[in-house]
């Protein structure tokens, strides 16, 4: 009934919602902490693959080592976004400015305004082109199981897909710095009230959140074989659409999200042209915020 | 009197002074540079009465521009329609556009209705690159006819810009009485609470769906005339890249401030390209003049505040000139 070439579709499919879901992860943490959008996180992404790419281009070190400098590259760069485009905005600290629609669209700008200055700075010191990866770091050996064939990367990704969900489940429901995000995303005033340092624990989730994104952005990388420094926009906007489509602070609603998308975009290239099934997850966005605007899987909350 | 000099300023510097001044320098490449920057400010115009006035956050606007672009391609390239008829038709399919999708994203507000327009933007910016059989899809439409009327040849730098500039004086002028009358204040009410003012006995979804189709039919027009100035588009003009420019140039000059939209457009067109020497870094100008803009200068250049009263004090609206001072009420 399902042909092999079917099911190859939609493993592919599999793997790009997991790609999807990498990124939405850490997006959805700071959208839930600080309740407005980082602009700035498919930026994160795209730096974090151009470190790891110019380290291996460098020494090709071995994958852990890889790994750790990107962790390590994307605190850097959370902690910097956080200082520069979302600190400035939180001069007040009253109630009525936290929630106001307009400190929301200041940093929903300014997080914008950084996005194209980081991606046209990288454009200038890299160049436009793609930028191929060394092929023997490439994670695309390829791995014959039965009539399917997969490749290393992708076994990668999903490994670190479930290592990043449930170390995120362990760090927010079993940890003290987890709490005090909880307590944060929840109430900012009421945590700042019984004692919780505010600005550390929103820079704690920038950095958790963007370490995320950048580990995303380098085994995405090495799983595709190149960079270049568009590279975050669309599955940034696409990690945003599920994460609408999960019901915005829900994790796990993301990442079920994220994968329907990713199997929805490779089951619309089997009917459509490769440039449509782009458009399926605007599709998609547009659908979910017409007819469930609270998400699939998030509870009830203010008018959106 | 004095109330009525600014106008006649600002039209006698529009329309003689400046391209007196560039064709005394004799450069096409001026005249190119201000042409843009005059259709830039049309479109922050438009922008500015979606986002500025009425409050919503549009990140797709550029697609809105595109429509009109390619409606005015396709119909002077495929039915030869003079442009004194594509620049209207342009205006009206991107209004039909605009209303198509404020539609269904009505009822959202703040960040859902940005994220949604901007959904929207990379739809119709999908739609012109991959429907090939309509619109020649990247390879764009070349050789779009210059203005021309009535045997008259207006397709000249000269000619050219002064269709953009008469063109741009009226559509400002349009948009200026829109904004500055009783229909501007429901707007800015609509921006400040739209519960509150629904509760006052506006009708919100009306004047939503209203607000959109004005100010798409003004960037369809903008689209028109860079179609028609620069006899070749491609999708590539329509991208979220342009989108955010002209968002950029609102949030520069101003949100709300129709004079701070065209000093925020001719900035950041001018400014990248006298940056030119010192290699392309138009979009990192851009970047972070919006970047530095938002932090220092919340208002914008010429915050909406001050463009009220200018406005108020030398171009009347729908204010009764002169009574600012003896009543409180707005005509």
């Amino acid at each position: 009934m399902f042909d092999a070439f079917f099911v190859q579709q939609l493993v592919n499919g599999f793997s790009v919602g997991l790609v999807y879901a990498l990124i939405a992860i850490g997006f959805t943490l700071i959208f839930g902490v600080l309740n407005v959008v980082n602009f700035a996180h498919g930026e994160v992404y795209m730096v974090g693959a151009y470190a790891g790419v110019v380290l291996i281009t460098a020494w090709a070190p071995p994958l852990i080592a890889v790994v750790l400098f990107v962790m390590a590259v994307g605190a850097v760069a959370g902690f910097g976004l956080e200082r520069l485009a979302f600190k400035p905005f939180r001069r007040f600290q009253d109630e009525a400015s936290l929630k106001s629609k307009a400190m929301r669209e200041a940093t929903l700008l300014s997080s914008l305004a950084v996005s194209i200055i980081v991606r046209e700075v990288v454009e200038k010191v890299f160049g436009g082109a793609m930028r191929p990866v060394p092929f023997e770091s490439q994670l695309t050996d390829p791995v014959q199981i039965g009539e399917l064939s997969f490749s290393t990367g992708q076994f990668v990704i999903f490994g670190a897909a479930v290592a990043m969900f449930a170390g995120l489940q362990f760090l927010l429901y079993r940890t003290r710095i987890g709490l005090s995000i909880r307590a944060v995303a929840n109430n900012p005033l009421g945590a700042k009230y019984v004692g919780i340092d505010t600005d550390r624990t929103i820079i704690a989730t920038f950095v958790v959140g963007s370490v995320m994104g950048a580990v995303a952005g380098i085994l995405v990388a090495l799983y595709y074989g190149s960079v270049f420094p568009t590279m975050g926009f669309a599955p940034g906007v696409k990690a945003f659409v599920a994460m609408v489509m999960g019901g915005l602070s829900s994790i796990p609603g993301a990442v079920i999200c994220a994968i329907f998308l990713g199997l929805a975009e490779a089951v619309a290239t089997e009917f459509l042209a490769q440039g449509w099934s782009e458009m399926i997850a605007y599709g998609f966005l547009l659908l979910t915020l017409i007819f469930f605007p609270t998400g699939l899987f998030g509870g009830a909350r203010d008018r959106v | 009197m004095s109330k009525r000099i600014l106008p006649l300023v600002v039209a006698l510097t529009v329309l003689v002074l400046v391209p007196a001044l560039l064709q005394a320098s004799g450069s096409g490449y001026l005249f190119r540079v201000s042409i843009t920057a005059m259709i830039f400010a049309i479109l922050a115009a438009s922008l500015n009465f979606i986002t500025g006035v009425a409050g919503l956050l549009s990140l797709g606007h550029a697609a809105f521009y595109g429509i009109g672009a390619y409606a005015a391609a396709l119909l002077a390239t495929q039915h030869g329609v003079p442009f004194l008829l594509t620049i209207p038709l342009a205006g009206v399919a991107a209004a039909i556009g605009g209303v198509l999708v404020a539609l269904p994203t009505m009822r959202l507000v703040s960040i859902y209705f940005a994220v949604a327009t901007l959904g929207t933007g990379e739809i119709i910016h999908g739609t012109l690159l991959n429907w090939v059989d309509f619109t020649r899809g990247p390879m764009g439409i070349p050789a779009i006819p210059s203005f021309k009327v009535f045997g008259l040849d207006l397709s000249g730098n000269l000619g050219s810009y002064l269709v953009v500039a008469v063109v741009m004086l009226a559509s400002l002028w349009v948009l200026h009485r829109l904004t500055h009358s009783y229909y501007g204040n429901a707007l800015r009410a609509l921006r400040e609470d739209d519960q509150c003012a629904d509760s006052m006995g506006i009708d919100v979804v009306r004047l939503k769906g209203e607000v959109f189709a004005i100010a798409c039919f003004f960037a369809g027009v903008a689209g028109a005339l860079w179609a028609h100035t620069t006899g070749y588009i491609s999708p590539n003009d329509f991208r979220f890249g342009e989108s955010i420019l002209v968002l950029a140039m609102i949030v520069v000059g101003g949100l709300g401030s129709l004079p701070g939209a065209v000093i925020g457009a001719v900035l950041l067109i001018v400014l990248p390209e006298a940056l030119r020497p010192v290699g392309d870094v138009r979009m990192i100008v851009v970047g972070c003049v919006m970047f530095f803009s938002i932090l220092l200068l919340p208002k914008g250049l010429f915050g909406e505040v001050s463009a009220l009263n200018l406005v108020r004090s030398s171009f009347g609206g729908g204010w009764k000139a002169g009574s600012a001072r003896q009543s409180i009420g707005w005509r």
